[in-house]
């Protein structure tokens, strides 16, 4: 028992301890090529780690020539129609091809090793340990789930220390546990023969599917694969995960009844971190020792299995050891299912009285969808660099685990993102087996978001409908793509009856022109523009209770990963003429036609920002000055409440609104006020007639500010008469001459046309008078 | 600026929200201990809930206090956005009846602003925290009384009622919460129940049995007295 529990462990190998005498460190193309921020750190690690040694032991690690070739062939693509990821890959390899060759000139690295005669680089590198195996210890880096297993067989049949692993953050090498090598394989195959399946495979897949069928089959000859494991090897074109017994290859049966109700198991000791317990599966029984307590949920607790890695174990707590759930593990564990990514129990566990208290399962990776995806400001945390590419792959990720679970009979009744878990490889992991609805067993627990109308809330006293699970499945896609929002988020409705929403079926989202007043606030509109046709309809259809076609019809897993896999195709095809529909966070509407003008923002600087908008005529477009955000922080002016942008107010005021001084008087003014610069008062008084002037004839004021100002303002004498000034004298305003004679006639003398005027008033007023 | 902040905030945090409002009494008879007492428990309420996964991005809490009469010190806040108090002054009457009407009139604006944007939220709590017997308004008791059993009934409300020492006025506490026995806290353990409140406001997003909030009431019984 004790071997197969230690080769259920992951093993932690130092990497300088390959660069020591009679060892040799080996790293494929692929490592080199490694996004993965976590493992790509570890590998610079990893040189660092090394460097002394093998400089000093003059045994530099070996990137054969061919891995060479590959790198310079790769970064050699043009990458501009590759999706990200790829192109992110394919720089990579040009950046490592650099550091590789300064790291080869301090013989760190030995590149000069290999000829052209082996066309495959993993057919060297077996060929290679192989043939030295017997010489040295060989360690090879690879991410190549094949190649790793190729090799352990390899150790395996020749006996030789050989192993092939993969680096971790701190540059340090880690060699699979034979379990989740196996297991890894037995999900690569899955993979392909659905491929192949659906017709969207290619020749090299077809080879490797015989090439890797046949390699399992070894790989279970040679290994006593770990204590836990009695699956054997998919056949080809079985879409069932490793398992299917030989008795029971289909899925568990379709069971409509209920069994009778749950009752408490009679209480018995239950076990804490550090306490003995007992693993039993079908011909055995194994003790083993809780580890340390990793977490606390509504039902139990779970533990860390001393001494296994890949293992945890759920302990239930009194209220939640059922004769259900024993049930459940039990059937269950007659299937010895496994499969990368879901929870199966590996074994059922007792306590030192034989009392059930909980089942042992396979260590998920990553963490809750609800702190990472679920939340977007966690979310730019922790997986800053994902894009929606990304999202897409946790979505197939999910369904591919949900088609397998569906084809066996087995619904998971509570899907809610606590129950998944995801990892930085976009991993999904589907995690609280004993919560499932298997055989009449149901699940006793839901959550109100993900939990279709015609669920009465009693949860434990019914079983769900397939149909039924559709709905969690939709809800969750959505969710997943929108990073947390529900998919009946709406605005104007009341938000604190999930219930109601649901049953309501208003799904706020715009789809061909339907109303989308009610669509909630934020940036949650952009990310749905975004989002391709097919995927959009079949949302919208799926939730949409007037007019949504699929509403009383739900797509099935299978439906979904179709189109969810021709979405992922859709990034970097043709097609895709967004440069933004990558983004998990878009900032503005989809273009929707490849000749739609797409500018930066003026404001912001932000890229792409501004896409033209289909004028009336449908072939011209226009342009807005700003993007959607800029033009959102606008604000009112404080004073006339027209929005501006922030650097167009000044103390919360337009321009117009904000006051400057008046040409004339110097006098505080808003711009609107202003005449000619002049605030309203020197406007008035400015058409006012000057008192102090006088006309030559009548002795009345005849001339205005304004006028005066003009012929000043023009080096002109200014008039001394109405007459001067083309008016007429007023009637009946002659003033007493004496008054005024003293001050005329010291005024200037009068021009000669100014003479004659007052004659002619003068005798009109007396013909008058 | 602040205001857009707090706008942004809200819309684009999707997580379904547990508004909490704590109604506190700070009459006279709660000078000295009791209230300084109160403050660390409402302090470390919001550590509690900044340290919690699941209660930092759902949690919005707002207080109001009542005395001699009844104001708003805390408006609806996320976590990020609330005020540590430094003190309450406790000084004056009991107008428990001004202070809940205050409170759910906070509630009901709340839940008007969540529903313009289209936010989520889970069933709102009120607690309720008093020393004393009432002493406002006979007529607002009585409103803030039917308000209270009303939303109750309607599942539109959780409330917490909590005697403060021997001299709290349970008989009117137990007025509030026709389902439920009002709680009296033992000695000043307003730690304790702050603690258990937080750890609730994280439960709400859990998985539930069946469609009710669910309240780990049993770990009340470690510190109050029923």
């Amino acid at each position: 028992m004790d071997s197969q529990v230690r080769l259920m462990e992951a093993e932690i190998v130092p990497p300088e301890s390959f660069v020591a005498v009679d060892h040799r460190l080996f790293i494929d193309t692929n490592v080199f090529m490694d996004t993965d921020p976590v493992r790509s750190a570890g590998l610079k690690k990893l040189f660092e780690r090394c460097k002394d040694a093998a400089i000093g032991n003059a045994n530099g690690i070996v990137v054969p020539s061919k891995v060479i070739d590959e790198l310079i062939w790769q970064s050699g693509l043009d990458t501009s129609a590759f999706p990200d990821d790829r192109a992110a890959a394919v720089e990579r390899a040009g950046k490592w091809l650099e550091v590789l060759k300064e790291l080869a000139a301090h013989r760190v690295v030995r590149n000069d090793l290999g000829d052209g005669s082996n066309p495959y680089a993993d057919d060297l590198f077996v060929g290679l340990f192989s043939h030295f195996g017997g010489r040295y210890n060989m360690c090879l880096l690879t991410n190549d789930i094949t190649l790793r297993l190729r090799i352990r067989l390899l150790a395996v049949s020749t006996g030789h220390r050989l192993v092939a692993g993969t680096v971790r953050g701190d540059g340090q090498i880690v060699l699979d546990d034979e379990k989740s090598l196996y297991d890894r394989a037995v999900w690569k195959l899955t993979r392909i023969n659905r491929n192949i399946d659906e017709g969207l495979a290619k020749p090299k897949d077809r080879k490797e599917l015989a090439f890797l069928t046949s390699l399992l089959d070894e790989f279970k000859r040679a290994l006593p694969v770990a204590a836990l494991d009695t699956g054997s090897v998919p056949k080809q074109g079985d879409k069932l995960m490793a398992g299917g017994s030989p008795r029971r290859s289909s899925g568990f049966k379709r069971v409509t009844t209920l069994k009778p109700k749950d009752q408490l198991l009679p209480d018995t000791a239950i076990p804490g971190a550090g306490d003995r317990v007992f693993i039993e599966t079908a011909n055995s029984r194994v003790a083993l020792q809780l580890g340390g307590l990793l977490g606390e949920g509504g039902e139990g607790s779970v533990y860390a299995m001393d001494g296994v890695e890949s293992q945890v174990v759920k302990i239930f707590d009194k209220d939640h050891r059922t004769t259900h759930r024993k049930a459940k593990i039990e059937l269950l564990l007659e299937r010895a299912l496994r499969a990368e990514g879901i929870g199966f129990p590996t074994g059922l566990i007792t306590n030192a009285d034989g009392a059930f208290v909980g089942y042992s399962m396979p260590k998920a990776s990553g963490k809750e969808l609800q702190a990472t995806i679920m939340r977007p400001a966690r979310f730019r945390r922790v997986y800053p660099n994902w894009t929606k590419a990304d999202l897409v792959d946790v979505c197939i990720s999910f369904l591919e685990k949900v088609e397998y679970l569906h084809s066996l009979n087995i619904l998971l009744g509570d899907i809610n993102p606590k129950n998944l878990m995801v990892d930085e490889h976009k991993d999904v992991w589907i995690i609280d087996a004993d919560s499932w609805q298997v055989e009449g067993y149901p699940c006793p627990v839901g959550t109100a978001m993900f939990t279709a109308s015609s669920i009465t809330g009693d949860y434990a006293n019914s079983l769900r409908t397939v149909e039924e699970e559709r709905f969690a499945v939709a809800t969750m896609l959505f969710m997943i793509l929108i990073t947390g929002q529900f998919p009946y988020a709406r605005a104007g409705a009341d938000g604190g009856d999930f219930a109601t929403l649901i049953r309501e079926g208003k799904f706020a989202f715009q789809f061909q022109g339907v109303s989308n007043r009610d669509q909630p606030e934020g940036n949650w509109k952009f990310m749905w523009s975004h989002l391709t046709p097919p995927v959009k309809r079949l949302f919208w259809n799926t939730f949409q209770k007037e007019g949504g076609s699929r509403y009383d019809r739900r797509p099935t897993a299978s439906e979904w990963l179709a189109v969810f896999r021709e979405y992922r195709s859709f990034f970097g095809s043709a097609h895709d003429f967004d440069p933004m529909s990558n983004d998990v966070y878009p900032i503005r509407l989809k273009a929707f036609r490849p000749d739609t003008p797409i500018r930066d923002c003026p404001g912001c600087g932000r890229k792409n920002a501004i896409a033209g908008k289909s004028n009336d005529d449908g072939a011209s477009y226009y342009v807005p000055p700003l993007c959607y955000g800029c033009e959102k922080t606008k604000l009112p002016c404080a004073d006339c409440g027209k929005s501006k942008s922030a650097d167009q107010l000044k103390d919360g005021l337009c321009s117009d609104c904000r006051p400057i001084p008046c040409n004339d008087c110097g006098k505080q003014t808003r711009k609107p006020e202003l005449q000619y610069g002049r605030c309203p008062a020197c406007v008035k008084k400015g058409t006012e007639l000057d008192p102090n002037r006088l006309c030559s004839d009548c002795r009345q004021p005849f001339i205005t500010y304004d006028h005066k100002h003009w012929f000043t303002s023009k080096g002109l004498d200014i008039p001394k008469s109405h007459l001067a000034i083309k008016k007429a004298c007023p009637t009946g305003a002659f003033a007493p001459q004496s008054a005024r004679t003293a001050r005329n006639t010291t005024g200037a003398p009068r021009p000669a046309s100014a003479t004659t005027a007052p004659g002619l008033w003068a005798r009109l007023v007396k013909w008058f008078s | 600026m602040a205001l857009k902040f707090h706008a942004d905030d809200l819309v684009e945090n999707p997580t379904p929200r547990v508004p909490v409002t704590l109604c506190l009494d700070t009459s006279g008879s709660m000078m000295g201990e009791k209230v300084r007492e109160l403050v660390k428990g409402v302090n470390l309420f919001y550590d509690a809930i900044d340290e919690d996964d699941d209660a930092h991005d759902s949690a919005e809490v707002s207080i109001v206090e009542f005395n001699s009469s009844a104001s708003l010190i805390q408006d609806f806040a996320s976590i990020e956005n609330l005020k540590r108090i430094e003190s309450i002054d406790a000084s004056g009457g009991t107008a428990l009846g001004e202070g809940v009407n205050l409170a759910l009139d906070t509630l009901e604006q709340r839940k008007m602003i969540y529903s313009n944007a289209g936010v989520l939220y889970y069933q709102p709590w009120l607690v309720l925290m008093t020393d004393g017997q009432p002493n406002g308004r006979p007529e607002e008791l009585k409103r803030a009384i039917d308000r209270v059993t009303e939303m109750v009934a309607q599942k539109k409300l959780t409330v917490f009622p909590i005697g403060i020492g021997a001299d709290a006025d349970m008989t009117v506490l137990a007025r509030f919460s026709p389902n439920r026995d009002p709680l009296r806290l033992r000695g000043l353990s307003f730690k304790e129940f702050f603690e258990w409140l937080s750890k609730s406001v994280s439960r709400v997003s859990r998985s539930t049995p069946g469609d009710e909030v669910k309240l780990d009431l049993n770990g009340l019984r470690g510190w109050a007295e029923l």
